[in-house]
């Protein structure tokens, strides 16, 4: 077997072992679970859920935030590190794309299972304003969707061409599917030079529209003058742990995939090295923000603000505000900062770690402000002061996480998660490849 | 046998107090006795307007005043014997209602030009029958704007229609008329003088929409002649600069008034961005065909 077919054999999809088929089954199962809790929440209305007029954006809300923020992974990693020619990005692009897409599409699922009434959907784009935020958000969050389909996608083509010939004997339904969805790809100047050209339009047009993405989110929240939410620095804050939120999903990703598709000759530990200085540059920036939006405050907020801030720090939600901090920021942050704590196993940790944080850090995020209303209400259940997720919104809003992980792992599965054509290209190994019959 | 008769005690016993549990569920019907009915009637006039009674139903049930809905109540002139019926009301949600009268030249005084009223409740299966004597004299208010010295006054008298006599020493309010409650102006008890008028100084510097002034002469809740009032309109206040942003473009207006940035700007982004996707999809058809 020559290089270039080593290669191919090496990257190509193929087929789930035991674990793979016992972890989409689990999935599916989740899903199943949320989709029933989701049908139920549909008949009865939003009483299932624990939101109340106090705390009427909940759990669904934060994960929204949770998943925009993810998906800017693919304007950091593909475009940044594209733009500054960082050539060690191969193996991570395609990985970073497939988390962008996912991400998104879920975050769009999951702001409409926020809706009371889905049926309504259509009333959004029929009575937008453009004064709204979330007039903002239903026109940014599809334009991301699409534009983040496009990322994974045109850089795909020539891999969807290798894939079809190599799959042409063993499996040729798939062969078929991949030669369609390959567009008559067959390498000739016009058609790089189609792809190259979008490939450039679209790194370019990734950032300005993931810190749109971003700032739309952070401003539906800061437009709102509320404790907490009212805020010059929101913006760039999401933007800062949107980085860090997506570069942790990144790297957890990047250890699984390499350790279940046995990749280790591909992603290297010189990878993990430079993605963990990269997240801990963004660990710094979130930091810098991090203090900007709590430490500040802490001693010029007026009563309001001081007891909003009471209730992060050392009230209420102390313990998911501590741990977002310390377990989501300051302790992978001093892990990163030593060299063993930038190898492959810490670094899955500390993604994780990432991950988990950037997740309950946007529950805090959403969830406090609101306990404390501009006009309180005379007389009001103390159960409305509080506010913690009902059984329906954990099982709805594990089937979206669910759903997420789902979407990443049928791209796995079926798409190579390594660009075949652009490693095949850097290591030299064969130009372009034969023109395919279609 | 003893014992049959002590079972039959208890199951009379326990009966019994279900049924007077039961009875006293019934709050219209306490103790099984009908509720006694309030009736009150007060009588307004507006100069050049319709004369009417305001109406109110209510009654004391379970030391509770209650106000008695959804009741007919008939309105009569009443002469000497006879009662002439002059029409029906029926009371809202609140307990109220309005008759407006027919001109007083169509009802009948009695000989010392008293108008006799009878407002009364035929009574129902909850409530007694019910009812409520009004008497009436009827008084005219002529008020008008009149400028002395370059200083504005509100000059009204008060007229005794009945005797065609003017009404000295009565006091009569005046006031601005205001969304919630009127703006007082002037003493706070105004006189009639011997020629049955009171003079009342406006001060210019009161808001009115385009300077327009509503002034309210007003005989107060007189034990003989009701509530009369009469109104003036007069250019004599400061105008009102409307202030209101409602026509202006600004965040907070529907959609057909978004501030012109608003539109300009995201929709630069928005076209521009779409423009360049569907410039993207069309270059994945180009790739299909080269």
């Amino acid at each position: 077997m020559d290089s270039y077919n080593k290669l191919v054999n090496d990257l190509a999809p193929r087929k789930f072992g035991k674990r793979g088929t016992i972890w989409t089954t689990l999935l599916i199962v989740i899903i199943i679970a949320g989709i029933i809790a989701y049908i139920d929440q549909i008949i009865k209305g939003q009483v299932v859920t624990n939101m109340r007029d106090y705390a009427l954006w909940g759990i669904y809300i934060s994960n929204f935030v949770f998943f925009v923020a993810t998906s800017f992974v693919g304007s950091v990693t593909v475009a940044v590190l594209r733009l500054t020619k960082n050539t060690w990005r191969t193996p991570l692009v395609r990985i970073a794309e497939i988390i962008t897409l996912a991400a998104i599409v879920m975050a769009g699922v999951t702001i409409m299972i926020d809706m009371a009434r889905p049926d309504r959907l259509l009333n959004l784009f029929i009575h937008a304003r453009l004064q709204s935020p979330i007039t903002w958000d239903v026109i940014i969050v599809p334009t991301s969707i699409v534009l983040s389909f496009l990322l994974l996608y045109f850089p795909l083509i020539p891999d969807l061409a290798i894939l079809k010939k190599h799959f042409k004997k063993t499996k040729p339904t798939i062969s078929k599917w991949y030669g369609k969805l390959a567009l008559n790809w067959n390498g000739s100047k016009a058609q790089k030079a189609l792809q190259e050209k979008s490939i450039r339009i679209i790194a370019i047009m990734i950032i300005p529209v993931g810190i749109i993405l971003q700032t739309i989110d952070a401003w539906l929240f800061s437009t709102t003058y509320r404790i907490g939410w009212d805020s010059t620095n929101m913006g760039a804050y999401f933007i800062s742990g949107a980085f860090v939120a997506g570069l942790g999903a990144l790297v957890t990703l990047m250890y699984v995939i390499r350790k279940v598709r046995g990749l280790e000759n591909y992603i290297t530990d010189y990878h993990f090295d430079k993605m963990g200085k990269f997240l801990g540059l963004g660990c710094l920036t979130y930091l810098y923000f991090n203090i900007n939006e709590y430490l500040i405050p802490i001693f010029t907020a007026p009563v309001e603000e001081d007891i909003h801030l009471n209730s992060l720090v050392s009230g209420e939600y102390a313990p998911i505000f501590w741990f977002a901090q310390i377990v989501g920021l300051l302790l992978p942050l001093f892990i990163l900062l030593f060299n063993k704590g930038r190898k492959p196993g810490a670094m899955f940790i500390v993604g994780m770690m990432v991950v988990i944080g950037s997740w309950w850090k946007r529950f805090i995020i959403v969830t406090p402000t609101l306990l404390h209303p501009f006009l309180p209400i005379e007389g009001v259940p103390e159960s409305w002061h509080h506010y913690f997720p009902s059984m329906h919104e954990w099982l709805i809003t594990g089937a979206t996480l669910a759903m997420a992980f789902l979407i990443i792992t049928v791209f796995v599965r079926y798409l190579p998660v390594i660009p075949i054509q652009r490693t095949a290209d850097e290591q030299g190994l064969v130009k372009t490849p034969k023109i395919v019959e279609s | 046998m003893k014992n049959r008769f002590e079972v039959y005690f208890v199951f009379l016993a326990f009966l019994s107090v279900f049924l007077l549990t039961m009875g006293s569920q019934n709050l219209l019907a306490q103790d099984g006795e009908k509720n006694r009915i309030r009736i009150s009637a007060n009588y307004f006039k507006i100069m050049d307007g319709e004369a009417y009674f305001d109406i109110k139903a209510s009654a004391r049930i379970d030391k509770k005043n209650v106000e008695v809905t959804n009741i007919k109540l008939t309105v009569y002139n009443e002469i000497i014997d006879e009662k002439i019926e002059l029409g029906t009301v029926t009371t809202n949600m609140k307990g109220e209602s309005k008759f407006v009268l027919p001109k007083l030249n169509e009802i009948t005084p009695d000989s010392t030009h008293t108008y006799n009223f009878v407002v009364s409740f035929n009574g129902n299966e909850s409530f007694k029958r019910a009812s409520k004597s009004v008497s009436i004299k009827d008084a005219n208010i002529k008020a008008d704007l009149v400028v002395k010295d370059s200083t504005n006054y509100i000059s009204a008298t008060l007229i005794d229609v009945g005797k065609d006599s003017l009404l000295i020493g009565e006091t009569m309010d005046v006031q601005v008329q205001r969304l919630f409650m009127p703006h007082k102006i002037g003493e706070e008890f105004n006189y009639t003088d011997k020629n049955g008028t009171i003079l009342v100084p406006v001060d210019t510097d009161i808001p009115g929409v385009d300077g327009n002034l509503t002034i309210e002469v007003v005989l107060n809740d007189h034990d003989t002649y009701g509530t009369v009032k009469d109104l003036v309109v007069a250019p004599i206040g400061t105008p009102i600069v409307d202030e209101s942003t409602f026509d202006l473009r600004k965040m907070w207006s529907p959609r057909n008034k978004t501030p012109l940035f608003l539109l300009i700007f995201p929709n630069i982004l928005i076209f521009g961005i779409w423009g360049l996707i569907i410039y993207l999809i069309t270059n994945l058809f180009k790739i299909a065909k080269s």
